[in-house]
């Protein structure tokens, strides 16, 4: 079967800076993919290419098996989107916001129906510029949706959100997972890649350095396990043979690979009749995968 | 009050000020381009040329001479004298006009020899224009009167009488209306067309539009549709308030739609180019201002252009707002149908030319 998305050799010059240097991805059909990088590493600029807003430099975008440089009217019909940082007309309401974008399609989905499953029963009637931010964003989700597409673009959809409204724009993303809908996604939230995406691509300059699975990325690139003992004594889990950092506070800090090493650490702990106020395990995640992959955290800051 | 907050909101204000260079251009070039067009209105009057068509019909030494004494103080131009005055004058949009009648110089030589016989010139003037029609009466009046002082001196043998150039009594607001609407037209159009055109690309919704069927080209008819809708709505009010609160006599005919519509379409055309070069909103009403200012006061829309040097009048010429006005004037107020025509035709010309190379500036992506 063909990817919904196929890009090929992409590169995009803004004179002499390289936005976008010689990356190739597949997207498959009903897969959510993310775009995961800090600000400035390429995400957008790969995404407007795809959606047609810009042009390559050099390399191809095929969508639907043809290529798109964003002329073909029957593969705009086909996709949603949903730019950075958008807005909307402030002096429209909810559903003539939807009304007026489904106006440009030949094939629509019912708008109340959109509404329903972007859960803004409530406000349907009211004007955009009265809605809050993540209610703004859940619209734009919506309007993305308006001609029942087979693929959707969401760029950083919650970008600026408090993790509230970040989580109610997620869950209107996956609302559209058991739809079968083919998204492609951008974010520098790596919960937000985490949660949704079934594949990742990190973007780090332009390049591409990892893509898969989050569970593939993190097994590969991560540190595997981290362990902490709250409220313990250094000295006591030396003994034990790890390697451990203490904080100020007293919490222990321990890096395992293989998640045996969590039971005997715990088993020793025991043993020895230590004592801590609380442990926490926790796995590798994606952070940690680019901060390993680029020795820069996501915020776009030198790892110390 | 928390003064350290004040000035740091402050600071930051005049930062942002000037590390946008379209904001610090406008905010420097607008002032600059007010006192340049304002000093050239008003500096020198002297300088001020007003034209009088004269018609000589006795076509003597005599009369050349007195043409001459016109000629030192007004700009004197010819109608034929084989041809009909009136319909000359309707044709050629001649607001002012002298007819020197056939026995003017006879007239002069018997008044020589001691006859009180009289000649009548015949000065007709476009009432709308009350404050140029005073300087050529009082030109014509005293021409007259010092040539009746060194032919008789006293008799007043050279006399005049005046006509209207319309049959209709006209007033200063019925020169105004025309010229309200077309400012009205203008503004609106430029103005709201730079206004949306920054505010959409800024929010994105141009980036949204063009990855949806709807094309470039629909948007951009769709908005000089609705520029047009507003500038009718806003030409009915003018008119509405015209002729109930002042009373004016309006005549609407097809020229005034075709006027309207196509200074709607001109100027939404130049917001469009204008909203090519201007990438803030902050920018966008001195950009707006630095266009339509310079019309608005060039162009006829207050005061007619005689008033003004005659090389503005030649600037005003090849400004869109200038033709609106006019036509405007000869559909509504003075039923010249004639000059209106041609006025449309110009207007139209214009607005072609604007619109399409406003929608070939307006890019929706790179």
């Amino acid at each position: 079967m063909k990817p919904v998305i196929d890009i090929r050799n992409l590169t995009k010059h803004y004179g002499d800076l390289i936005a976008v240097n010689d990356i190739s991805i597949s997207i498959n059909k009903g897969e959510i993919f993310a775009f995961l990088g800090p600000n400035g590493a390429g995400k957008t600029t790969t995404v407007e290419i795809c959606e047609g807003i810009r042009k390559p430099t050099s390399g191809s975008v095929h969508i639907f098996g043809r290529e798109f440089s964003g002329r073909s009217k029957s593969i705009r019909e086909r996709i949603g989107v949903l730019p950075q940082e958008y807005r909307s007309f402030e002096r429209l309401t909810v559903k003539e916001t939807l009304k007026y974008y489904a106006s440009f399609y030949r094939r629509n989905r019912d708008i109340d129906e959109i509404i329903k499953l972007m859960d803004l029963d409530d406000k349907r009637d009211e004007l955009y510029k009265n809605l809050s931010g993540g209610l703004k964003q859940r619209v734009g989700v919506a309007m993305a949706l308006v001609n029942d597409p087979d693929l959707v673009f969401l760029d950083e959809p919650t970008t600026g959100l408090d993790p509230r409204a970040r989580r109610g724009v997620w869950k209107a993303i996956s609302a559209l997972r058991s739809e079968g809908k083919t998204i492609f996604l951008t974010t520098h939230y790596m919960e937000e890649a985490e949660y949704l995406a079934d594949r990742v691509a990190i973007i780090h300059n332009g390049r591409i350095v990892a893509e898969g699975s989050t569970h593939d990325l993190i097994l590969q690139n991560g540190d595997g396990y981290t362990v902490k003992l709250h409220g313990c004594d250094k000295k006591h889990m030396v003994s034990l043979g790890w390697k451990a950092k203490v904080a100020k506070n007293n919490t222990v800090t321990l890096h395992v690979e293989n998640p045996n090493d969590i039971t005997r650490i715990l088993s020793k702990v025991v043993k020895e009749g230590m004592i801590f106020e609380s442990m926490e395990v926790r796995r590798a995640n994606l952070e940690e995968v680019f901060l390993n992959l680029t020795g820069e955290t996501l915020e776009g800051e030198d790892a110390e | 009050m928390r003064p350290v907050a004040i000035i740091t909101d402050f600071m930051a204000n005049v930062k942002m000020w000037y590390r946008s260079k379209g904001t610090v251009f406008w905010a420097i070039a607008f002032p600059v381009l007010l006192m340049l067009l304002f000093g050239a209105i008003f500096q020198g009057q002297d300088d001020v040329t007003i034209t009088l068509y004269v018609q000589d019909m006795d076509d003597t030494d005599m009369s050349e001479m007195f043409i001459s004494s016109l000629e030192e103080r007004l700009n004197i131009e010819t109608i034929p004298s084989h041809v009909e005055t009136d319909k000359y004058i309707a044709d050629n949009n001649i607001r002012a006009a002298l007819v020197i009648p056939e026995g003017f110089e006879d007239t002069v030589h018997m008044a020589y020899q001691g006859s009180n016989d009289t000649v009548s010139l015949t000065l007709s003037l476009d009432p709308t224009r009350e404050s140029v029609n005073g300087m050529i009466r009082g030109v014509v009046a005293g021409t007259l009167q010092g040539w009746n002082n060194e032919i008789t001196g006293a008799e007043n043998i050279l006399v005049y009488s005046e006509e209207s150039l319309t049959t209709r009594e006209f007033k200063f607001i019925d020169f105004f209306l025309p010229g309200v609407i077309g400012l009205t037209v203008m503004t609106s159009s430029i103005y709201g067309t730079i206004f949306r055109n920054t505010k959409y690309k800024k929010w994105g919704i141009l980036r949204k539009l063009s990855t949806t069927p709807f094309s470039r080209w629909e948007y951009l008819l769709s908005k000089m549709l609705f520029m047009t809708f507003i500038s009718f709505v806003s030409t009915f009010v003018i008119i509405i308030v015209g002729v109930v609160v002042w009373d004016i006599s309006v005549i609407i005919n097809a020229y005034l739609f075709v006027i309207v519509t196509s200074a709607a379409f001109a100027f939404s055309g130049m917001g469009m180019l204008i909203s090519r070069f201007v990438k803030e909103e902050e920018t966008a009403d001195s950009a707006g201002g630095a266009v339509t200012f310079p019309q608005m006061f060039l162009a006829g829309t207050f005061f007619p252009l005689e008033m003004m040097p005659a090389y503005l009048g030649q600037i005003a010429r090849v400004l869109p707002l200038y033709y609106v006005n006019e036509g405007l004037r000869d559909a509504m107020i003075y039923g010249n149908n004639t000059s209106a025509m041609n006025n449309t035709a110009v207007i139209f010309a214009i607005a072609a030319v604007l619109f399409v190379l406003g929608a070939a500036m307006t890019t929706w992506t790179e």
